[in-house]
């Protein structure tokens, strides 16, 4: 599922102009691509891809902001733990979770993590390869 | 009475108790609450055991073996009590035998035998469906049962016949302060258990299923609501933090809960640095991958959708200047793979596409047509959808002898 999604936006990405952008502008597109794939793939039902999808959609500068009312700081948890702050900074969407939650969904998120990297692993190592053989 | 009689029982329970006076006020409700007890014999007849015969004696012996020993303010007494009160409760087969003089105010046993024949009986009182018997002592004719954690479905049976049972029964005393319809578990009384079982799962199904909870305190612990909703939620972050072990590599051996953070943050960290260096690799890549297969391999029944998709796409995403024949295939192609209640969220939140898009399209208003041809024999490679399942056998043969492509072939390793 990600896969086809990663490599349409990939694909895209290469599409805008191959001559025209600089590979770091791509990068920072190619990473924003595969969050978002990640995101999206993940599914509505997870705290963390919805914070992630609503931070990369808020970046094409919005002025307008939906009157949507839109529940945000349930509690902001006052972090003693520098570890657990740590987490929350880590995890997106982690400011606003009880602990327990936040946990949860560290957890899913480094799953989804783990599978995008090897996702990119393997269309770098497959390109590299097929440059490597000519 | 019995709205009046909560809060005094919670504080009983609270284990605070340390003058005598409250002591003794704790009996005397603990009197009434025996006489209400008395008055209202509605106890189902059950297996043909009773409080009394759990202990072994006769009702009277009972209550003087509770009269004998004075009261006291041992730490252990009110959870010892506790223990006895909640299975006077909660065992309905404490039936009405139990007749107290009038006179006497039942005081807590300070004896340890006592209580730990109790709260060895009390694992029997409260648990009905016997998975297991727990260590040794206790006579056969008692079946010692316990929560196995790996027999959920013994929970949600287990608390519906007590609650069933007997619901006038409970009084809302101790229970309605204890359970009060939210995440509260089950747990054994055994003695010296060990605290971290995993209950994670018995707690959700319990969760799930049952208005009240019924929750037994661990021997020697606090049987306060609130340090009962402590130690459930602690437990819940022990599960938690074991699963986050169990993925992060190297982290089953780690002890202590802050070696653990520590390491699945820096888990999470190294992952976000790879994800970006892996990024820049496939910019630096990007031009000399060939993406053509995914013309083939994304565009699904493309007419069909055409109408009712670009007018779904009208409404919800904001006028692009790109071509709408990518958008229809995208659609499709997204119609096509998610489950169906993904598809209204991913309608509303326009998907990653638009959004990866997004930049392209203030970077370069005008760009060449999308490679997304708006037909096609090719179904999806990675064919998730059980209903085209079917279709999809024929034509991914078809499609994986056409593809030379050595990333399409990886990525069909990788699923």
């Amino acid at each position: 599922m990600v896969a086809l999604r990663f490599l349409r936006a990939l694909s895209l990405v290469r599409c805008s102009g191959p001559g025209a952008r600089s590979p770091s502008y791509r990068a920072r597109g190619i990473r924003r691509a595969a969050y978002a794939c990640m995101a999206a793939s993940a599914g509505p039902r997870r705290a963390w891809s919805r914070a992630l999808l609503r931070k990369i959609r808020r970046r094409p500068g919005r002025g307008l902001r939906r009157p949507r009312a839109v529940i945000r700081r349930r509690r902001p948890v006052g972090g003693g733990d520098p570890l657990e702050v740590a987490l929350r900074r880590l995890v997106p969407g982690g400011g606003c979770m009880e602990y327990c939650r936040l946990l949860e969904e560290a957890a899913d998120y480094v799953k989804c993590l783990a599978m995008q990297v090897r996702l990119m692993q393997t269309i770098v190592d497959s390109a590299s390869h097929v440059n490597s053989i000519d | 009475m019995e709205s009046a009689e909560a809060p005094q029982i919670s504080g009983v329970r609270s284990g605070s108790s340390g003058t005598c006076a409250a002591e003794i006020a704790e009996s005397l409700r603990f009197e009434e609450e025996i006489q209400s007890l008395i008055v209202h014999p509605n106890f189902e007849a059950s297996n043909g055991s009773s409080f009394t015969a759990l202990l072994g004696l006769s009702g009277n012996q009972a209550a003087e073996l509770l009269h004998e020993h004075g009261l006291t303010a041992a730490a252990s007494s009110p959870a010892g009590a506790a223990e006895m009160w909640r299975l006077r409760l909660g065992g309905d087969r404490a039936a009405g035998e139990l007749r107290l003089p009038l006179g006497c105010s039942p005081t807590f046993p300070s004896d340890a035998a006592i209580v730990e024949s109790a709260a060895r009986f009390s694992v029997f009182a409260s648990e009905e469906s016997p998975t297991s018997s727990s260590g040794g002592g206790i006579s056969p004719r008692l079946k010692v049962e316990q929560l196995d954690p790996d027999s959920p479905p013994s929970v949600p049976v287990l608390p519906s016949p007590k609650t069933k049972r007997s619901p006038a029964k409970r009084k809302g005393t101790c229970e309605k302060s204890k359970a009060r319809g939210t995440a509260k578990k089950i747990k054994r009384t055994e003695e010296k258990k060990d605290p971290t079982k995993a209950t994670a799962t018995e707690e959700d199904t319990a969760d799930e299923k049952l208005p009240y909870v019924h929750v037994r305190a661990r021997r020697g612990q606090a049987t306060d609501s609130h340090s009962l909703a402590e130690r459930a939620r602690r437990e819940k972050i022990n599960a938690r933090m074991k699963l986050l072990q169990e993925l992060v590599p190297g982290c089953s051996k780690i002890t202590g809960t802050a070696l653990v953070l520590d390491e699945i943050i820096n888990h999470v960290q190294s992952l976000q640095r790879q994800v970006e260096f892996l990024s820049m690799r496939l910019a630096a890549v990007n031009p000399c991958i060939d993406l053509s297969f995914l013309d083939h391999i994304l565009s699904t029944q493309c007419e069909p959708g055409a109408g009712a998709a670009n007018g779904r796409e009208a409404l919800a995403w904001n006028p692009a200047p790109w071509s709408p024949d990518s958008a229809i295939a995208g659609e499709d192609v997204r119609r096509l793979l998610l489950p169906r209640q993904y598809q209204v969220w991913h309608l509303d939140l326009l998907g990653p596409q638009q959004s990866s898009m997004a930049w392209e399209r203030d970077a370069t208003p005008h760009h060449n047509a999308l490679p997304f041809p708006g037909t096609g024999t090719g179904t999806s490679l990675f064919g998730y959808d059980s209903t085209n399942s079917g279709n999809l056998s024929s034509d991914s043969v078809a499609l994986n002898s056409e593809l030379t492509n050595p990333i399409a072939k990886r990525l069909l390793e990788f699923y």
